[in-house]
Order: C-alpha cells, then sequence, then structure tokens
C-alpha cells in the first residue's frame, strides 16, 4: 500500500529547509486544506445549482438558463450576487438573535464535516480518529438551527416547517447512523481513509455497495431525508408551508440556507461515494495498473498523477449521486408526513436492524470478506 | 410462526413492488432527458397563430347596421351598440361600439352571426395592459388591424406543430417554405379529380 501523495509532509520538509520548527510549520501550513475546501465546497454548490436546473430543464425539454455566461453557468453566481446584495429583513415580533444564529447553526455543522471527506490518502483536512461519528454529530445540529429559525420567524408555517425538519432529521438519523454502523463493524475503524482502504484491494469488485446492498440503499434514502430533498421535502413544501422554516428570510440569511442544503447534498453524495463506492478508488486498482505498466508507485509524477485520479474518481462518483438525487427529484411525488414517518421507523430501521446483525453474523462466519 | 414468515413475505414484497415502481418512473424521467427542448424564446420568436385562431376583434364601423344581433348572442352580452333613431330618415344611426377584451371570452360567436360581416377575429393575443380599462375597445381601438409576425422583422416568426413536415418536432430545423404534413383541403380535390379511379372512391363511400 503506497501512501500516495502527501503534500502537507512535502511542506513541511521544505519549511525546515529554511530553519522553521516544525510545529511553526504545521500552523502556517493549517489554512491551506481549509481554504482549499472552503472553496472546493462552494464551487461544488455552484456547478451543483447549475447542474440542477439544467438538468431539471432538460427532464422536463425546456432549456434552462442561457443567457449567464455560455450555457449559463454564470447563474449561480448570478443569483448569489442577488441574494448578496438584497435587503437582510428580521420581522418585526421575530426573535432577531435566534432569528441570526439559525442559518449559522445549519451552515456551520454542514463545513465543518468536510473535515473528514477525503480526496486521497492524504488528502484531506484531519484523518479523525472518530471520522464517521464526527459527521452523525455534526448533522444532528442541524435540526437545532431549522428547529431555532423556524421557532425564532414568529410565523406558523415557519413554526411547522422547523417542526417537521426536526422530526424528519432525528427520525432518519438512526438508520443513517446503524448502515454506517455496519461500514464500521467491517472496516474496525471509524476512520474514512481506513473506511476507503478497506475498499481498494480488489477495485470495483471490492467496493462496500456489494457487500452492503442494504446499507447503501438505506443510507441513500436517508442522506435524501436528511437533505430534505424530494420526495422528503416536507419541511419546505412550498404548496402547504410556503417555504418551511425559511419563508421569512430574505438576502444572506436566505442564501446560507440555500448554500447549505446543497454543500449538505454534496457532502451526502461524497460521503455515499466514501463509504460505498470505494472513495478515490478507481475501478481497476492503481497497483495493478502500475505493475502492468512497470512505473514505480513512488515517484512523485505518478504521486501527482494518482492523487489527481483520486480527486477525479471521488467528485465523479459524487456528482453521479447528485445527478440520482436530481432524477429523482422529478420522478417521485413529495411523501405526506405520516408516510415519512412510517417509512423512517418502521421500514428503514428494522431493515437497517436486520443488515447490522446479517452484517456481524457474515463477519463471524467468513472474516476473510466481512473483515476479521 | 407460518403465520409470521408470510407477512414477512408479504412486506418483502410490497417493499419490491415499491422500489420496481421507483425504478420504473426513473426510467421514464431518464427517458426524458434525450428528447429536445420544445422552447420557443417568446418575445424573440413567436409562433404564427393558426389561420382560424380566436383572437381580439376586429370590427368595421362603416359596416355595422346597428342590428344588436352581437348583443344577443354574446354569453354575457357584453358588445355596447350606442345607437340613436334618426327622426327624418327613419334609419338607425350609429354613434359608438365597444367591447371590453377584460371580459370577453374570445368565443366568437358574435363573429359568427354579425349579418354584414363587420366582426372578424384577428391573431392579436398580447392584450396585456397596465390597466383594466384599457382593456375596453371602443370602435376605433377595435378597427386597427393586428401587426403581424411574419412581417415583424424583430421577431423570429416559427410555425406551430401541425404545420411542420412530417417527423418534424422543432420549428427551428425548418425553413419557411417546406411544406405541412398532410394534403390541405383543396389538394384533396385535386388529387380526388385527377386519380383514375375515382369511381372506385365513390363505390366504397355508397356501400357504407
Amino acid at each position: 500500500m503506497s501512501n500516495g501523495l502527501d503534500l502537507e509532509f512535502s511542506f513541511n520538509e521544505a519549511l525546515k529547509a529554511f530553519g522553521v520548527s516544525s510545529e511553526i510549520a504545521h500552523i502556517i501550513w493549517l489554512p491551506f486544506p481549509m481554504l482549499i475546501v472552503l472553496v472546493a465546497a462552494v464551487v461544488g454548490v455552484l456547478v451543483t445549482v447549475w447542474l440542477e436546473r439544467k438538468i431539471s430543464a432538460a427532464a422536463q425539454q425546456r432549456i434552462g438558463p442561457e443567457y449567464a455566461g455560455a450555457l449559463g453557468v454564470l447563474q449561480p453566481i448570478a443569483d448569489g450576487l442577488k441574494l448578496l446584495v438584497k435587503e437582510d429583513i428580521i420581522p418585526a415580533k421575530a426573535d432577531s438573535i435566534l432569528f441570526t444564529t439559525g442559518p449559522i447553526l445549519v451552515l456551520v455543522p454542514v463545513i465543518l464535516s468536510w473535515l473528514i471527506v477525503p480526496f486521497g490518502q492524504n488528502l484531506l483536512i484531519s484523518n479523525v480518529g472518530v471520522g464517521i461519528f464526527l459527521w452523525i454529530a455534526l448533522s444532528s445540529i442541524q435540526p437545532i438551527g431549522l428547529l431555532m429559525s423556524g421557532y425564532a420567524s414568529n410565523n406558523k408555517y415557519s413554526l411547522l416547517g422547523g417542526l417537521r425538519a426536526a422530526a424528519q432529521s432525528i427520525s432518519y438519523e438512526i438508520p443513517l447512523a446503524l448502515s454506517v454502523l455496519a461500514i464500521v463493524m467491517m472496516t474496525n475503524s471509524l476512520s474514512t481513509v481506513d473506511i476507503v482502504n478497506q475498499q481498494s484491494g480488489a477495485g470495483i469488485l471490492s467496493w462496500n455497495i456489494w457487500r452492503q446492498p442494504i446499507g447503501f440503499i438505506v443510507f441513500w434514502i436517508c442522506a435524501l431525508a436528511e437533505c430534505e430533498r424530494l420526495p422528503f421535502d416536507l419541511p419546505e413544501a412550498e404548496e402547504e408551508l410556503v417555504a418551511g422554516y425559511q419563508t421569512e428570510y430574505a438576502g444572506m440569511k436566505f442564501a446560507l440556507f440555500y448554500l447549505g442544503s446543497y454543500i449538505n447534498l454534496i457532502l451526502s453524495a461524497l460521503l455515499v461515494s466514501v463509504l460505498y463506492l470505494g472513495g478515490w478508488g478507481f475501478p481497476i486498482p492503481v497497483e495493478t495498473l502500475s505493475n502492468l505498466l512497470n512505473i514505480p508507485l513512488n515517484t512523485s509524477f505518478v504521486q501527482v498523477i494518482t492523487a489527481t485520479l483520486g480527486i477525479v474518481m471521488t467528485i465523479l462518483k459524487a456528482y453521479l449521486l447528485v445527478f440520482i438525487a436530481i432524477l429523482l427529484r422529478w420522478t417521485t411525488p413529495r411523501v405526506r408526513i405520516d408516510q415519512l414517518l412510517d417509512l423512517g421507523w418502521k421500514f428503514l430501521l428494522p431493515i437497517s436492524l436486520a443488515n447490522l446483525l446479517l452484517t456481524a453474523g457474515l463477519k463471524l462466519a467468513l472474516p476473510k470478506f466481512f473483515g476479521g | 410462526m407460518k403465520d409470521f414468515l408470510q407477512k414477512v413475505n408479504s412486506y418483502i414484497k410490497e417493499a419490491f413492488g415499491a422500489s420496481k415502481y421507483l425504478f420504473d418512473g426513473i426510467t421514464v424521467t431518464f427517458d426524458h432527458l434525450r428528447r429536445r427542448p420544445v422552447t420557443v424564446q417568446y418575445p424573440y420568436e413567436k409562433l404564427i397563430p393558426s389561420e382560424r385562431y380566436r383572437g381580439r376583434i376586429h370590427y368595421e364601423f362603416d359596416k355595422c347596421i346597428a342590428c344588436e344581433v352581437c348583443v344577443r348572442v354574446c354569453p354575457i352580452n357584453l358588445p355596447v351598440v350606442d345607437w340613436v333613431m334618426n327622426k327624418e330618415t327613419k334609419k338607425k344611426e350609429l354613434r359608438n361600439y365597444s367591447i371590453d377584451f377584460g371580459a370577453c371570452i374570445f368565443c366568437g360567436n358574435c363573429v359568427e352571426y354579425c349579418p354584414t360581416n363587420c366582426l372578424s377575429m384577428t391573431e392579436e393575443y398580447e392584450l396585456a395592459t397596465f390597466d383594466r380599462h384599457n382593456l375596453n375597445y371602443d370602435n376605433v381601438a377595435l378597427g386597427r388591424l393586428p401587426t403581424n409576425v411574419t412581417s415583424d422583422p424583430t421577431v423570429k416568426s416559427l410555425k406551430e406543430l401541425t404545420y411542420l413536415p412530417k417527423g418534424v418536432m422543432d420549428p427551428h430545423e425548418i425553413s419557411a417554405s417546406d411544406p405541412r404534413v398532410g394534403k390541405l383541403p383543396e389538394e384533396v380535390l385535386d388529387w380526388m379529380v385527377s386519380s383514375p379511379s375515382k369511381e372506385e372512391i365513390s363505390v366504397g363511400n355508397s356501400t357504407k
């Protein structure tokens, strides 16, 4: 197993050459990956918004955005700028402190969760030991923010939307965590890097989707519900609740919600690809390819190529899932709140529990294939 | 135990059925992606309305005999015919005529029953105004001819779906001179006259 590209190590070595101690080098290094990931997340949102509008248009035989830039690629930026210069309104009878902290509390955990998304062996901000657990913990902060903004708006639609969002997030977090637990059981580690490495043995054949098909489906359904996307978008169901908890928001605060929901969608897609689709792994293992071509993996040129390939693969898999989410949006009708809770508690929860049990049994019976 | 297993079995079957429906739905949505858009970029492109399009009503003041048939056949008695009896000539003298297009439903009854054909329907449909009272057209406004889509140099005129050649869905693809699908009535007549099997057709009709 090669270590691949380690930019931090190279950076530290370079700074040490100038006589800087490794602690200070580490501190100088820290802002870079954060900035890169923040920029990547925002660019990802712009791309996703554009894709959503274009694919939606194609599914409905429309053209979609066309005038802002070639093929309308600048449309999301135009939307963002519009929201940026809009007046920031706080309703007269709203609780202004809660009203302002609400969207922040929704956005911050989502961005923080990018901490653990690996694009390569060393291409992530921090290989936290509790990795995937950190994401589950952070994602359960979000409903508090939603409830907060729904309550603070002092509006019946907002309150109902906030309550629905909280109910939905809480009930879908459990099957989500249980299907992650099955993966963790196979990996013997919570770290996302370990989870990907565990799937990298035989390329596409060793991806977790073949060993955890039920977990994959449960996780994807729950991820859609957590992102409040159709068919689970009832917290912001515009036909009944105007815009749910976002009703009273305008300008920058609305933009935070908007940004948060799309970053969350990309994050969920990335995590599905990390947990089930082999993360940065190429369908044919890179080691096999390099052996075939007789190229040593540890030269810096090959390292850069494999790292690029890894990033491309991760993003490709994630955007394939985003594409499926957009198709699902125009295929499925919205579920009712009782159907939503039924699906969560009576279907996904027992199924994911059974999946966990099955995984445990298979791990004991076939330790070679299900992690020993 | 058997009962329970049966329940589990039907539950699983239901779940698979539901996911099958979902998959069918996705394939339909996916199939739509390869269909071309049918968008007409409205203010820059406009469809040519069909010959019998029921748009804004045109009115010729000089032809009107103030008989008020249009008022009687109108579902809501909309046209206002303002006339006075001239005692000397013993004839109706028309002073004004107006139709409120804010209330008109463009059913065309007035056009159909007008004895002097002073009413006709145009292909004008862009009637938006800032004030609904502006939609109340008097005889001068009713007498104006609409602008033609094909003669407007700022607009690209496109043919409607039924006026396209066979198999063509996108009006952008064809030129203005391309023939429409099927035959016009006079073309059908020409074909019937020139066709050698004229008798067969009439025989076929009589036996039915």
